[in-house]
């Protein structure tokens, strides 16, 4: 770029047209448009027998533009351009040589060609100027093997300790690259490199630090002996200094196993680093800070304390990086944070929107309950002016805040409305609804007034999409509430005003509400009726079918509310394979297998491998999926409703011939125990597949029926069932022994058919127990203390517990959440750290549909030694009771 | 305003009398180009040389003759591309070892092969005998024997036979380089 700045009229646009586009357009790249083909040929300028060195550089400078701009020459372009250039060596003008340094580097031609300026090269490393033999070195370097690198090793190695610091930089940068495939080489100038750490050069000592690091980054011991020594010893310049810091805080996380964080190394360095007399090195070193794994908020004060002096430094690019390392410390913190909310407020106004967008979330994760309402305040006065973006941002705080404080839900929905109301582009409603979506399941209080904005919101919204999905919703949810009528008009509104699809949508919703609330019944046939002449196929379709259904032909009541219980997978392939078959028959719904695999991703990944357990996060899903698959057994439908499934367990090790993974179904008055089975040995087919379960350590259960798996093939998944009967309402515990029994039949290999004759056999599986948690299903309450308030205060029951010796409270918090199977509410499942006491708040609901709250109160001392205060409150005395006798088994 | 006269005169007399040529110098590893450059250059003799990578690039002024020297690499990967830097030169210079009989033939080789090529057509070609200080060295007619010079034709050919090491003939060999300069 040598040649722009020698040259600001920029040589490639004539004088007269610079003229004409002056008034248009002021700034624009002078290579602006400029072809490959046009400049290979321009390069033809360097063979010249009288070199221009002006024109040369310009011609490099393109060729250079060209390659930065991702344009790639052919191996034959590359020889010609680098032979071209090669011409131009050892040329006196000082710029044109250093442009050739650059394009030999960048034009990366063939390697048995690059060497041919080797010889000039070395010329040039042994020149009297710094800029050649810097340059010369540099690319030098990487062209070089390693042959000719033990010719020119001896210059190198000098020229770590040469005094010009551009010559030491160009060296140790080098090495830097020849690390990788040289190491050997670099190795034997570790002296060299030492003293080049002592230099005055800010450049040479960080660049040598750089080095001093890559040949030990292998040997963990190595590098914290070096970070020992370099801590203690003369690093000065800021930028060896920041690398030292990271370099640190890589020391720190890596000793952390071993030395526990009572006396955690270096800290004290870091400290003293945060009054550093450049910028960049307080940074660092309060972001290493921060960074720890598990620091203390005593180890995080000083560090915030100047992040918190960033928040109102007048650079920009300061006061950003504080705010996004405060950011991310509210996250794990937001205790440490607060001293800069005040600071954080004033950036809310900031120029920079990035900078404002991370000072409100991070306000967001900080806050508490009482500063939300002046928060969404502050947030509605700039909300118009960031872009989408970062209005997406906002929203997802904004929801998971409403998900922590969930009393303060009506502010926040009020929010969420105001903004919805306002423009925005489509990802930004979206994120929108699906916040408002998401708060309408989670909060039950809040739904209606939820409904009532999303009503609202679709009297003027262009997006299609959106719409259809409120209006799904509206016929889902609407009926269940209390004043279904309310909703009538908004969703009729939509027939008339808007385009088809949301019209199609609108009449399945309306037909939803004509089938479940039956004094609006007569009303809707009204309302359907006058869609019957819309002039869209789809509406009018839709609208005779639910009129016909709703007058209880075609199916009657039921079928406008389909239950739509066969899984999409499943429908997709049936269809598949009519569509192969060509359309002979009328495609047979009933012909789709309504069973799921059990999981049809992980098994077409792996055909007949062992089932890893699925992953916790899956589980709701899975549990679902449970559901659906019960509903289809027939002996199991005078069961009633499944109360609760419990999470897949493994009864068997990973990689045995069969595997088997049970779930419990709780009901009312029975356990189901579903265990999918997967047979992994290619050459045999189980038949009659079933799990014997002894119950002689769980007397209150009785076995009510088996349902065996009539075959079980290679790689599928098969489920048999057991299904115990107990006390209805009981919680009753046991452990079972359980053992697989089947008839195994061989498969002959070479043909794949299966052997006619079979034996019986059994295989030991691993116990199952059920436990009081399989009662208990966590189900939050919007606010706790009022549930708690409406219990019956007899109900309550106290005791204190000791928990022995843990690690921390978390710890201890959590045992007690897993053990008791309940739903931690107003995210008091989090322990501030370090904090000696906390308070946890559980909500659930036990077998038979009895709510239960627990207050747990924890203490930790200095032994760490847990105690824990319980009170329950419930429906009734002896459920309190039985809580308790939880944890006192556990 | 004498000086400024003086240099304005002197720029006058090279605009009319400088005269600038390129050379490419090439030949077999080890046969004495880069000990010429250098002996051309600087008038002085070293014994050992490493031997060059690529290419080397010398500017050498001689009275008004400014010659740009490329001396290349003789090593076998570098002869491919001996052709790119012999194309649009005013002279070739092929420098042989003189006493070293065994690769007179690849020399021969490698010069035919090279002179073939239809960019280098019409290049004036001067053939040097390097280490006539060494016993066994052949005399000029015997290199011209030797490496078949005879059947080049429609180029201006020239044998000497030098020393480096004792600066014999090198005085005729610039005098020959100078004499084809392009003015």
């Amino acid at each position: 770029m040598a040649a722009t700045a020698q040259d600001p009229s920029a040589p490639l646009r004539g004088p007269e047209k610079k003229d004409e586009d002056r008034d248009e357009d002021t700034e624009y790249s002078p290579f602006y448009g400029i072809e490959k083909g046009a400049v290979l040929q321009e390069a033809r300028i360097f063979n010249d027998a009288h070199i221009d060195p002006r024109k040369c550089q310009q011609v490099i400078t393109k060729l250079l533009y060209l390659l930065c701009q991702g344009e790639t020459f052919s191996q034959k372009e590359a020889t010609e351009v680098f032979f071209s250039v090669t011409k131009l060596f050892q040329n006196k003008d000082a710029n044109l040589r250093r442009m050739v340094y650059l394009v030999v580097k960048d034009v990366c031609p063939a390697s048995d060609e690059v060497i041919m300026i080797t010889s000039s090269l070395m010329k040039d490393m042994n020149s009297k100027t710094d800029l050649y033999r810097s340059n010369a070195i540099r690319v030098l370097c990487s062209i070089t093997d390693a042959q000719l690198l033990g010719q020119i090793e001896r210059y190198l190695k000098q020229a770590v300790v040469d005094k010009s610091p551009v010559v030491a930089s160009a060296v140790l940068v080098s090495a830097l690259h020849l690390l990788s495939h040289n190491s050997e080489i670099v190795k034997r100038w570790t002296n060299e490199i030492q003293e080049a750490v002592q230099s005055k050069q800010p450049m040479v000592q960080f660049h040598a630090v750089a080095l001093l690091h890559a040949l030990r980054a292998n040997d963990r011991l190595a590098v914290s002996k070096l970070v020992t020594s370099l801590t203690k010893g003369p690093v000065r310049s800021p930028l060896a200094q920041c690398l030292l810091v990271r370099y640190v805080a890589q020391v720190i996380s890596e000793s952390q196993a071993a030395s526990g964080n009572d006396s955690r190394p270096f800290y004290d360095w870091l400290e003293s680093c945060l009054r550093h007399k450049a910028e960049m090195v307080i940074f660092e070193a309060a972001r290493a800070i921060c960074n720890m794994a598990e620091v203390s908020a005593r180890e995080l004060t000083p560090a915030v304390t100047v992040l918190q002096l960033f928040l109102s430094s007048s650079k920009p690019v300061l006061r950003f990086a504080a705010v996004r390392t405060l950011n991310k410390v509210a996250m794990t913190h937001p205790m440490a944070v607060t001293n800069c909310n005040i600071d954080m407020e004033n950036l809310i106004s900031d120029q920079n929107r990035s900078i404002a967008t991370l000072a409100i979330t991070t306000l967001l994760k900080t806050g508490n309950e009482s500063s939300v309402e002046r928060l969404l305040k502050q947030i509605g006065n700039f909300m118009s002016d960031i872009a989408d973006e970062f209005k997406i941002v906002v929203v997802e705080a904004i929801r998971s805040l409403c998900l922590k404080f969930p009393q303060k839900y009506r502010a926040l929905m009020n929010f969420l409305s105001n903004v919805l109301r306002e423009d925005g582009g489509f990802e930004y409603k979206k994120a929108i609804v699906d916040s408002i979506l998401i708060l309408i399941r989670e909060i039950p209080d809040a739904k209606e007034p939820g409904l009532g904005h999303l009503c609202e919101f679709i009297e003027d919204c262009e997006f299609t999409y959106l719409s259809t999905q409120i209006l799904h919703l509206l016929g889902v949810e609407g009926p269940k509430t209390k004043d279904p009528a309310k909703y009538i008009r908004f969703i009729y509104n939509r027939i008339i005003l808007e385009n088809a699809t949301v019209r199609a949508a609108a009449v399945s919703s309306l037909a939803r509400f004509g089938a479940l609330v039956q004094e609006l019944h007569p009303r809707i046939l009204i309302l359907l009726r006058r869609a019957l002449h819309d002039n869209d196929d789809e509406v009018r379709d839709r609208a005779t079918l639910y009129l016909q259904q709703l007058e209880g032909q075609a199916g009657g009541l039921d079928a406008v509310d389909v239950k739509w219980n066969i899984p999409a997978k499943n429908l997709e392939q049936g269809l598949k394979k009519y569509m192969e078959n060509g359309f002979q028959k009328p495609f047979d719904l009933a012909s789709v297998p309504v069973a799921v695999a059990a999981s049809p991703a992980k098994e077409r990944k792996a055909p007949g491998r062992t089932l890893a357990a699925p992953a916790p996060t899956q589980a709701p899903k899975k549990q679902d999926d449970h559901a659906a698959l019960l509903k289809t057994l027939p002996q199991l439908a005078g069961l009633g409703p499944v109360f609760k499934s419990s999470a897949p367990a493994q009864l068997t090790e990973e990689e045995t011939e069969y595997n088997i993974v049970v779930v419990k179904h709780v009901f009312a008055s029975h356990v189901v125990f579903q265990f999918n089975c997967t047979n992994t040995v290619a050459e045999q087919v189980l038949e009659n597949v079933s799990v014997a379960m002894d119950l002689a350590e769980a007397e209150d259960f009785e076995e009510e029926a088996v349902l065996p798996l009539a075959s079980m093939a290679y790689g599928s998944v098969g489920q048999t069932y057991v299904v115990l009967a107990r006390p209805e309402g009981s919680m009753a515990l046991g452990k079972f022994v359980n053992i697989l029994k089947f008839k195994v039949k061989e498969i002959d290999p070479s043909t794949g058919e299966t052997e006619e004759e079979g034996y019986e056999d059994e295989y030991q599986l691993e116990d199952v127990e059920v436990t009081p948690a399989d009662y208990i299903k966590p189900v939050a309450v919007a606010n706790f203390r009022s549930v708690w308030e409406e219990l019956d205060p007899e109900s309550e029951m106290a005791d204190d517990y000791g928990l022995g010796l843990r690690d921390s409270l978390q710890d201890a918090v959590e045992a007690v959440i897993g053990i008791l199977g309940m739903q931690a509410c107003e995210g008091s499942d989090a322990v501030p750290p370090n904090a000696r006491s906390h308070t946890a708040l559980l909500a659930g609901v036990i077998v038979g549909d009895v709510q239960v709250l627990v207050r747990l109160s924890f203490g930790i001392d200095v032994s760490r030694q847990v105690a824990m205060k319980m009170v329950v409150r419930s429906d009734g005395r002896d459920v309190s009771e039985a809580i308790h006798q939880i944890i006192q088994d556990a | 305003m004498a000086s400024w006269w003086e240099r304005f005169l002197d720029w006058l007399r090279s605009l009319f009398f400088k005269k600038e040529m390129e050379l490419s110098l090439i030949g077999l590893q080890n046969a004495g180009k880069t000990s010429l450059v250098n002996v051309v250059a600087t008038g002085a003799f070293h014994e050992d040389m490493i031997p060059t990578v690529g290419f080397n690039m010398r500017k050498v002024t001689r009275g008004s003759v400014t010659i740009k020297l490329w001396d290349l690499g003789g090593q076998p990967r570098f002869r491919s591309m001996w052709e790119r830097y012999c194309r649009g030169v005013q002279a070739i210079v092929y420098c042989v070892d003189a006493a070293d009989h065994d690769s007179l033939d690849t020399a021969r080789q490698e010069l035919h092969d090279l002179l073939t090529k239809p960019s280098l057509a019409g290049i004036p070609l001067l053939v040097l005998g390097n280490k006539n200080d060494l016993p066994g060295a052949l005399s000029t007619n015997e290199l011209i024997d030797r490496l078949d010079l005879k059947s080049l034709r429609a180029r201006e050919v020239c044998v000497y036979s030098i020393s480096c090491k004792n600066q014999s003939n090198i005085d005729m060999t610039i005098d020959w380089l100078t004499k084809h300069a392009k003015s």
